[in-house]
């Protein structure tokens, strides 16, 4: 309890050279809160102004707005036909084939990838652990994959993997190790070789924060388990990964939140093909919203994507707090 | 003194006088002087023609012209918002044929009837083609585009192939189904036949092609969609035969650009494309076939009347532009479709045919020597096989996915197409 304190002796003091260098008479003419405490909490709602604007424009109106819209049948290329159809947008992708496809491709898109990505992403950082010369030059290569815009990833792999031209994919079509089309143009391996490619340029990420996670480990634990003679595996099982938790729990919830919402690398290599082989929830409302203008429809699959990426997110915030009081003893 | 004062008074009241006066004469020459026109354009090879075009109009009339290049799908989101939100960001913008349905039904354009009537001489309308003109722009009694650049649909094959295996250009599409199929032989890398397959707009656009040469139609008699009928049912089975034992392996996944290159590159014998891609394969710097390629007409199922897949693009005017806008982007449509500059946009490789005396002209046939044929398509053209109806972009996407899928082995030629059945229903 020192703060409150401490922040009144600040608040006497800048009260106090106000007082001295200026006439009152301001403040008769505008009635203010007289006392300190109170004219400093007007001070800092003042001072919050324009980030809560700036929250209400830039999220809470276009939310709303997209909650609204969604309660419409509403398409702008056709706006006289526009009229409220209730939770209508909602029940119809309920039955609607392509939603469960797209909802299904985005949870084994978004399931499979992040375990990849943890598994290896632990491996990498424990692997560049201790800190030398050649681990900050490893770590600095590896993290060349994030640097680079989804979108372009998305095209130079499409390009690589082409059947008839493809650097790589011309190859793995004659050796018989993809289906003659290629394998983005495959309905079996489409999905799959997009999980490849998001392993491909997110694992550094998840390496970069699980590494910064061990880098914070308190030094004392781990050398106390070594003297009582905790082999490594029992070190990294009973000390390190218990530890780690949090860290762990962070790169997963940004990992698996940024993977539910995948869009520009699958919307350059597949479009969602073949079929609706790799259609996710965001290329349909984007599908929907930017080439249909149908503004309800695409409105409706974006706030369910939200709902989920907010469970999801509520979800992992809540373990992460938990792994956060069991790691520190709380 | 004074008489030098009063020279100089003289000399300044002269240079006043002349210069004001060829102040007044540059305003009557280029009564436009001041006005920047904002075109949005197709990526198409049209759009750099325009722009390299753009300064001539403006040593002529005084208006800039400024030519934002869009792709497809780019151009198709932003000028869509620029109409729904009535910002008037663009004046004049480059619609696809496709698009003529919800132009006409939304009121996006300004209807060009009446000042294509004022000014007919001018435009010299009998020497363009009237399926262009009906069209690529005409939509139920209303013109919202006028034709700009006609492409039409030729077949593209490889004269040796054909010579050496003795056969002769197919006429027929059962012709061309059966060439495809002798032609192929995967093990010299050589197939028969080449399309889009890719997912979307592409396989849409290219299945409806052969679909209507087949005898096949997406919408019935009464203008609703009949996507599943038996004809298009039995022409989607044929089709994804043609692709899964004629087609180079990866062609499931071609775009406009894999399907040209494939080509180019002397993988396919046969391709249906756009006169515009033409002039593309006698290229020495991107083709491998200059002197293996020919162009014919294109193939119609047996017994079907001759009548050829016509496309293109139109220029259209804003609605909200202003009154002073919209007269100027009419005098700059005007002055593109004249046959002047036409016919040097065409020199300059626009692929953009429109006007009958472009056919004839020793200029043009010197450099294109496949005008005859794309005067044929226009003479017989059809421009409807792709419905230019308002839901034209959500029948395509449907078929878009449902022939991909046929293609790609995952569903069957009827199922697939049932299912777009209900789902284009829907939109009516």
């Amino acid at each position: 309890m020192s703060h409150p304190a401490k922040d009144g002796r600040r608040v006497t003091d800048i009260s106090s050279s106000a007082e001295a260098g200026g006439p009152f008479a301001w403040r008769q003419l505008v009635s203010l809160p007289q006392s300190f405490a109170d004219r400093r909490r007007l001070f800092l709602v003042a001072m919050t102004i324009p980030a809560v604007i700036y929250v209400i424009a830039i999220g809470i109106v276009p939310l709303a707005r997209g909650i609204w819209y969604s309660f419409f049948d509403y398409n702008l290329l056709r706006p006289a036909r526009a009229h409220f159809v209730g939770l209508g947008n909602y029940l119809d992708l309920f039955s609607d084939p392509d939603m469960a496809e797209a909802l299904k491709n985005t949870v084994l898109f978004t399931v499979s990838g992040v375990t990849f990505q943890l598994v290896l992403g632990l491996a990498i950082a424990l692997a560049l652990w201790r800190d030398d010369r050649f681990n900050r030059i490893c770590l600095t290569l590896i993290l060349i994959p994030v640097t680079i815009t989804p979108l372009v990833v998305g095209l130079i792999f499409k390009g690589l993997l082409l059947a008839d031209y493809g650097l790589v994919g011309y190859y793995l079509a004659q050796w018989g190790l993809s289906a003659p089309q290629g394998l983005l143009a495959s309905p079996s391996t489409a999905l799959g070789t997009l999980v490849f490619i998001d392993v491909w340029e997110w694992t550094p990420l998840m390496a970069l924060i699980l590494l910064a996670g061990l880098k914070a480990l308190p030094g004392d634990v781990l050398e106390a388990a070594a003297a009582d003679g905790a082999t490594p595996l029992q070190r990294l099982r009973l000390v390190v990964l218990p530890l780690m938790l949090p860290s762990v729990m962070l790169a997963l919830t940004i990992r698996t939140v940024d993977a539910f919402r995948v869009f520009d690398s699958v919307f350059v290599t597949t479009g969602g093909g073949p079929g609706n082989a790799t259609n996710t929830l965001m290329v349909y409302a984007v599908k929907e919203g930017l080439s249909f203008f149908n503004v309800g429809k695409a409105s409706a699959i974006a706030n369910i994507a939200l709902l989920c990426t907010a469970v999801i997110a509520a979800a992992f915030v809540l373990l992460i707090r938990r792994a956060d009081k069991k790691a520190n003893g709380r | 003194m004074t008489s030098t004062r009063s020279k100089l008074r003289k000399i300044a009241a002269t240079t006043v006088m002349v210069l004001s006066m060829s102040g007044i004469a540059a305003a009557a020459d280029k009564p436009l002087e001041g006005v920047t026109l904002n075109v949005a354009s197709m990526n198409d090879p049209f759009a750099s023609v325009l722009a390299t075009l753009a300064p001539k109009f403006k040593e002529e009339t005084g208006a800039t012209v400024k030519v934002d290049i869009l792709d497809y799908g780019s151009l198709l989101t932003k000028t869509t918002a620029d109409y729904v939100g009535h910002t008037a960001g663009y004046d004049v913008i480059t619609m696809d044929i496709v698009w003529a349905g919800q132009y006409a039904q939304n009121g996006y354009s300004v209807d060009l009837t009446d000042l294509i009537k004022r000014d007919a001489k001018e435009l010299n309308v009998d020497d363009i083609y009237p399926a262009l003109m009906s069209s690529i722009g005409g939509y139920h009694g209303k013109q919202v585009a006028f034709p700009f650049a006609g492409y039409a649909n030729v077949l593209a094959y490889r004269k040796d192939l054909f010579a050496s295996a003795g056969l002769k250009v197919p006429e027929t599409m059962e012709e061309l189904v059966e060439d495809a199929h002798k032609l192929t032989d995967p093990s010299k890398k050589i197939y028969g036949f080449v399309a889009n397959g890719q997912k979307g707009p592409a396989v849409a656009q290219d299945w409806m092609q052969y679909n209507a040469e087949m005898g096949g139609s997406i919408l019935g008699p009464d203008g609703k969609p009949a996507i599943n009928s038996p004809a298009n049912i039995k022409s989607l089975t044929v089709y994804a035969e043609l692709f899964q034992k004629a087609a180079p392996p990866g062609a499931a996944d071609y775009d406009w650009g894999g399907r040209e290159e494939s080509f180019r590159q002397g993988l396919a014998a046969t391709m249906q494309t756009w006169s515009v891609g033409a002039p593309g394969y006698y290229d020495p710097k991107t083709s491998k076939i200059i002197d293996k390629v020919a162009i014919a007409l294109p193939p119609r199922g047996k017994g079907l009347p001759k009548v050829y897949g016509i496309g293109g693009w139109g220029l259209s005017i804003n609605k909200d532009a202003s009154d002073k806008q919209k007269e100027a982007a009419w005098t700059f449509i005007k002055w593109l479709v004249s046959a002047k500059v036409h016919k040097e946009l065409n020199l300059l490789g626009a692929g953009s045919f429109l006007r009958k005396s472009e056919m004839v002209d020793a200029d043009l046939k010197a450099k294109f020597p496949f005008l005859p044929l794309v005067a044929e398509v226009f003479d017989n053209g059809d421009g409807e096989y792709r419905p230019r109806i308002p839901e034209y972009p959500e029948i395509q996407d449907i078929l878009g996915t449902a022939v991909n899928s046929v293609l790609v082995g995952h569903s069957d030629p009827k199922a697939a197409l049932d299912q777009a059945q209900a789902a284009a229903i829907k939109l009516f």
